[in-house]
């Protein structure tokens, strides 16, 4: 059963694009058509409107909140073209980077794991991904840029879990972690990314999907020595791939939708999957013990149609 | 239509209905051919009337795939074009467009076709039946030869200089063949790993060749040395065209037209400087197809670029000369091309006619209609202008000085004046903006004048309603009435989510979605979701041009059509998010994570957790911790049941179970209950190997390690089984637990990582800190002050207790006089110190430091801290 925990009208003068609650749970952040970020405190079920952050020239499609440890930072990208990190300081937001050397709509924003630092990947039409490191010494952003990453526009991106139950901890190998990325864009691909001597190097390219990817997600590791991303694609199809080594990838398909799917998004124990799309529909899907995905609930605009079913 | 005049290109047509997408100029640059599915059209360039031009239907259901106009004079008049596997040649004369031969040999589709530079009969086709044939137009009905390419051929070029030389592009290589060789190509090159989409002979250096790819990449290649690429250029985007320039060593790059990328796809670069392109040709509404260069009329200085774009519009740019200057090009010194060397670096033009040019240009186009502003001075000469902008409360005046090399990749510098009314920091921040503004722009070529004018002016707008209302602000320049269609290439974005759902935080679910109304109109529509941003335009363009587009109003286009219901649109659009708590999806228990224990013996805190599990009504969790209960129970009771294979197995088994059924929380708690097991295991045995050596120990400690090897395998047990000093107690404790570490155990450490994040997130802080404490491997690496002390013997810096370079106790307390091994405290100033306990038992009652050094510790210390 899920249970209704707040209910916020946002006071957005046009559609929501993106709704995010921070690290802990106590603050949300939408974006909207009307050009606006707004930030909510949602602390114990109240909803007060602490900023509403107006520095975009055109509809805001993506917001993303910082890990703590760097403060509170949220990041927003837009059809203007700019990617902007707001920063609150004493209970004050304000705009504290932006970024504008893309060449199109910026679609996708992402913080990476918090212990590879500080770092924003951000997709856009103009076909490149842009990776937005901070440099702590000089208090700068420093830009790396993976042109034409994607033919056409890239659309989403999603890191690489820090923490994986990877030969990480393994006797005496204490390296660099391997920071890795998934893109997906309009020449139908999924794409993984890797870091190697500084550069972004293509690792692998997926192809299944036959329209424009819309979303990915790396899923966090469920304590298996397993990578997952999920996808969804204007095909209205949700693909999840899985792989041992990040090198060979097996796809499945998770369903054909009514209508074009929009976002995929994993819970934090990496198990449940939320999948919404155009037709106004979220639907959570579980893997069971046999690793077939059933759907476990559905959710339509508010009315929660639960057939919840808990094995234990 | 009247022509559009611009000082850098003029529009030679228009032509929605063409639909064309090949060009070609005849070699005296007077007449240019348009050619499309259904018309060819023909436009004499020399004549200014845009109406002037004479279109043929033809009857085709292919496109045309090339043109091209035979370069020579002999037969000038004769233009090919290819549609689908045939070329069509047509003879342009006294106004009337008739086909003369019609050359059919290819079984495919033909992509590419090439005259011959001299011979005025000869011409090459490519095409993907992967052969590439050579005609002459004096006999028609087949090929005179046929180079067979195994792979399909995308470009096909003949050399300008050597007659025989052909070079021909498939996929990444390229191929060059000697007409007088037919059977194989003369030489093979590798060039791009990607696509190469065009390909270009340098019209003066016999044996270079250029070839633009997908890679985004230039490459500049010596036949004659073919195994490298003589040089790379990079550019952002796949290149589709890249073709020199007739004067000095410029090239012309054009983006693959599929990807309509920005606005400015047209870019001229001097090939001895490809960092950055020398010019951007700004004018298309769209992306450029075709692109060609005019033939220089006698006395004529500028060169002149004919571009079809897919605007259908033709523009003939000139190229003036300090842009060719720019290109390494020296008008004066010499007409004649082939002198410029290749490599000749780039002059900064120097004479103050040709370097004002452009400076002259931007002011004359300068629009003086900027609201709240004025331009008071603008002096060519001394290259500077001065500027007032007035806002309500705030008077501006700036002055703007250009340097010689402005706009090439030299920014002006900005000064604002004595005058002004804004204060200092308001000032700098101006300036700084205004400084990244024109340096964005001078880095691109391009002039920065407006954009930097435009911005101050909403930049103090701004700041003026900042003071009457603290955030609201609106810029009149930067808020187009309709943002959407702003930029053409909405046919790339996708459609904007308008619903969705996100796993936040641990267990919350937020979603957002468009209000039921709106689905129910949105479900009339037939069509399903569209794909990109334009369909917005489309749908509206009919209706509303002027109005705003924006989403919402395409799920309630049905509404507002009704006036009536004009305003009740706003009232049901309440966009809203709704947050499910979804923890009981999960089976990790935020209730239960503050209630578990991890302290005492290992029985107890089962039973414990086992207890709290039940009060809560996790009755599956209870036998979990039960059994736990039971397989660590017996060790108390009998000393070597620890080794029970039975139940570490168990154990194992448990935390398998829980991990893969991502009950992260129990295989955490079980892991660490496990290592705790472990731990005591260890301490145990390695207590026991020191105790009593002769019994549980090795007997090998007092052999001589040469001894030990018996048979070629040296016993790993001999090192940990010698040190059997007191003093060697920690280090042993510690070289017992990497030994352990296997797969199993990196495992654990990840779920007491993954559930400490948890526990971070729930802000359960002490529960999280109790879980590290069983990390075997450090959580986090300490980034930050790290306080070191100097060995006071060695005067090394030191980080543990022990000095690393004298292996002598590095502080010794200046209390007792022992040395420390624990917990110390120093004095940040005096650098006196020792026991933790020590010092607080000595400031409890005294404020000056023990050692009489005169110090007043506490104080000094303070003040060193305190920001």
């Amino acid at each position: 059963m899920t249970s209704l925990l707040n209910s916020i009208d946002t006071g957005h003068e046009d559609m929501i694009h993106d709704a995010e609650v921070d690290y802990y749970g106590l603050r949300l952040a939408t974006c909207s058509s009307d050009h606006s970020v707004k930030v909510y405190d949602i602390k114990n079920g109240a909803h007060n409107l602490i900023d509403d952050l107006k520095g975009h020239f055109g509809p805001v499609w993506q917001i993303a909140w910082s890990h703590p440890m760097f403060g509170n930072l949220l990041a927003s990208c837009s059809y203007d073209r700019k990617v902007i990190i707001w920063k609150e300081t004493q209970g004050k937001w304000s705009k504290y980077y932006e970024y504008a050397n893309h060449d199109s709509s910026v679609n996708s924003v992402q913080f990476a794991p918090a212990e590879f630092g500080l770092i924003l990947a951000c997709g856009s039409s103009d076909g490149s991904i842009s990776i937005l490191t901070y440099q702590s010494e000089t208090n700068n952003w420093d830009a790396k840029k993976i042109q034409n990453a994607h033919t056409i526009g890239c659309n989403a991106v999603s890191w690489c879990p820090a923490i994986t139950p990877e030969p990480a901890f393994d006797s005496n190998h204490v390296g660099p972690m391997q920071k890795r990325l998934v893109s997906g864009g309009c020449d139908n691909l999924v794409k993984i990314w890797k870091e190697e001597d500084d550069k972004w190097v293509e690792e692998k390219k997926l192809e299944v999907h036959s329209d424009w990817v819309r979303d990915v997600a790396w899923a966090p590791s469920v304590g298996l020595s397993r990578h997952t991303v999920a996808s969804c694609s204007q095909d209205r199809r949700v693909v999840i791939w899985t792989s041992e080594d990040c090198q060979s990838w097996s796809s499945n398909i998770l369903q054909t939708f009514d209508d074009v799917v929009w976002n995929v998004s994993w819970s934090l124990n990496g198990n449940i999957l939320a999948v919404s799309g155009g037709d106004n529909k979220i639907s959570l899907w579980k893997q069971n013990l046999d690793g077939a995905w059933k759907c476990i609930s559905d959710v339509t605009k508010g009315q929660a149609t639960n057939n919840e079913q808990r094995a234990l | 239509m009247a022509l559009r005049w611009n000082s850098e290109f003029y529009m030679a047509m228009e032509h929605r209905d063409l639909q064309a997408n090949a060009m070609a100029l005849n070699n005296t640059g007077t007449y240019v051919l348009l050619a499309g599915r259904r018309y060819i059209a023909i436009r004499n360039l020399d004549d200014n009337d845009v109406d002037n031009i004479k279109k043929f239907p033809r009857q085709s259901k292919y496109d045309v795939g090339a043109a091209e106009w035979n370069h020579t004079d002999y037969n000038s008049d004769l233009c090919v074009i290819s549609s689908n596997q045939r070329l069509e040649v047509l003879t342009w004369r006294s106004g009337e467009l008739t086909q003369t031969h019609s050359l059919r040999a290819h079984t495919r589709v033909i992509t590419d076709l090439n005259w011959h530079r001299t011979d005025p009969h000869l011409l090459a086709s490519s095409s993907v039946d992967t052969f590439i044939h050579l005609w002459d137009l004096r006999d028609s009905r087949r090929p005179t030869s046929s180079l067979s390419a195994i792979a399909e051929a995308s470009q096909v070029r003949w050399n300008y200089v050597n007659p025989h030389i052909l070079a021909t592009a498939h996929d990444g290589d390229i191929k060059l063949w000697d007409n007088r060789k037919g059977t194989a190509p003369v030489l093979y090159l590798s060039a791009h790993l990607a696509k190469i989409h065009g390909l270009d002979w340098n019209p003066n250096i016999e044996s270079q060749l250029a070839t633009s790819s997908q890679d985004n990449t230039v490459k500049f290649f010596d036949i004659n040395n073919p195994k490298k690429a003589e040089y790379v250029l990079n550019t952002n985007a796949p290149v589709w065209r890249a073709r020199f320039t007739p004067f000095g060593n410029g090239l012309v790059t054009v983006v693959v037209p599929q990807l309509r990328r920005g606005e400015n796809s047209l870019l001229l670069w001097n090939t001895a400087n490809r960092a950055t392109p020398v010019h951007t040709f700004v004018g298309h509404r769209d992306v450029v197809l075709e692109f060609e260069w005019r033939k220089q009329k006698g006395g004529d200085i500028d060169f002149q670029l004919v571009t079809w774009s897919k605007d259908q519009s033709l523009l003939v740019w000139r190229i003036e000369p300090f842009l060719q200057k720019l290109c390494g090009h020296e008008p004066d010194e010499s007409k004649d091309l082939d002198s410029d060397d290749i490599f000749e670096s780039v002059e900064i033009p120097n004479k103050l006619s040709q370097k004002s040019q452009a400076l002259q240009q931007e002011f004359s186009l300068l629009n003086l209609q900027i609201p709240k502003m004025d331009v008071l001075k603008m002096d060519l000469v001394k290259r500077f202008c001065t500027v007032c902008a007035k806002t309500n409360n705030f008077l501006v005046l700036l002055q703007v000085s250009f340097p010689t090399a402005y706009p090439h990749g030299v920014p002006p510098t900005f000064q604002v004046l004595q005058d002004s009314s804004i204060d200092d920091s308001t000032s700098a921040k101006l300036l700084q903006t205004l400084t990244h503004i024109a340096q964005q722009r001078v880095l691109k070529n391009r002039t920065c004048l407006e954009p930097c004018l435009r911005h101050m002016v909403a930049t103090l707008e701004q700041l003026a309603s900042d003071l009457n209302d603290k955030r609201r602000y609106d810029s009149p320049y930067f808020e187009p009435p309709n943002l959407f269609g702003a930029y053409n290439e909405d046919a790339y974005i996708p459609f904007p989510r308008t619903s969705g759902a996100k796993f936040c935080s641990v267990s919350t679910l937020v979603c957002f979605g468009r209000p039921t109304v709106s689905r129910r109109f949105a479900t009339k529509m037939d069509s399903s979701t569209p794909r990109a941003l334009s369909a917005l335009g489309s749908v509206f363009s009919s209706k509303r041009p002027s109005d705003t587009i924006t989403i919402s109003s395409f799920y309630y286009q049905t509404q507002r059509n009704r006036p009536k219901h004009i305003n009740t649109a706003h009232n049901l659009f309440r966009p809203q998010v709704v947050l499910y708590d979804t923890s009981e999806l999960f089976y990790v228990n935020k209730q239960l994570a503050g209630k578990y224990i991890l302290d005492g013996d290992v029985g107890t805190l089962c039973k414990y957790n086992g207890n709290e599990a039940a009060r809560v009504g996790r009755w599956d969790l209870v036998q979990a911790w039960t059994l736990a209960e039971l397989v660590s129970g017996p060790q108390q009771a009998e000393e070597d049941m620890h080794c029970n294979p039975f139940g570490t197995q168990l154990m194992k088994f448990l935390i398998e179970h829980y991990a893969s059924k991502t009950d992260i929380q129990m295989a955490a708690m079980l892991s660490c209950v496990f290592g705790k097991e472990h731990e005591h295991t260890n301490r145990k045995q390695s207590l026991k190997s020191l105790l009593s050596p002769g019994t549980g120990g090795s007997p090998y400690h007092t052999i001589p390690p040469a001894d030990v090897v018996a048979d070629g395998w040296v016993f790993p047990l001999l090192r940990s089984a010698r040190s059997n000093s007191l003093d060697n107690l920690r280090i042993e404790d510690n070289s017992i637990v990497p030994l352990k570490v296997n797969t199993t155990t990196s495992l654990y450490e990840y779920y007491k990582q993954a559930y400490a994040e948890i526990l971070h997130r729930w802000d359960l802080l002490y529960e999280r800190v109790e879980i590290l404490k069983y990390m075997c491997v450090p959580g986090e690496i300490h980034k930050g002050v790290e306080f070191l002390s100097d060995c006071q013997h060695c005067l090394e810096p030191s980080r543990n207790c022990r000095c690393a370079a004298c292996k002598k106790l590095s502080l010794n307390c200046v209390v007792c006089h022992i040395s420390v091994r624990g917990s110390s405290n120093c004095c940040l100033v005096c650098g006196h110190g020792g026991h933790t306990i020590h010092m607080q038992q000595w400031f409890s009652s005294y404020e000056m430091c023990p050692s009489g050094c005169g110090c007043r510790c506490l104080i000094e210390t303070g003040t060193v801290l305190s920001p």
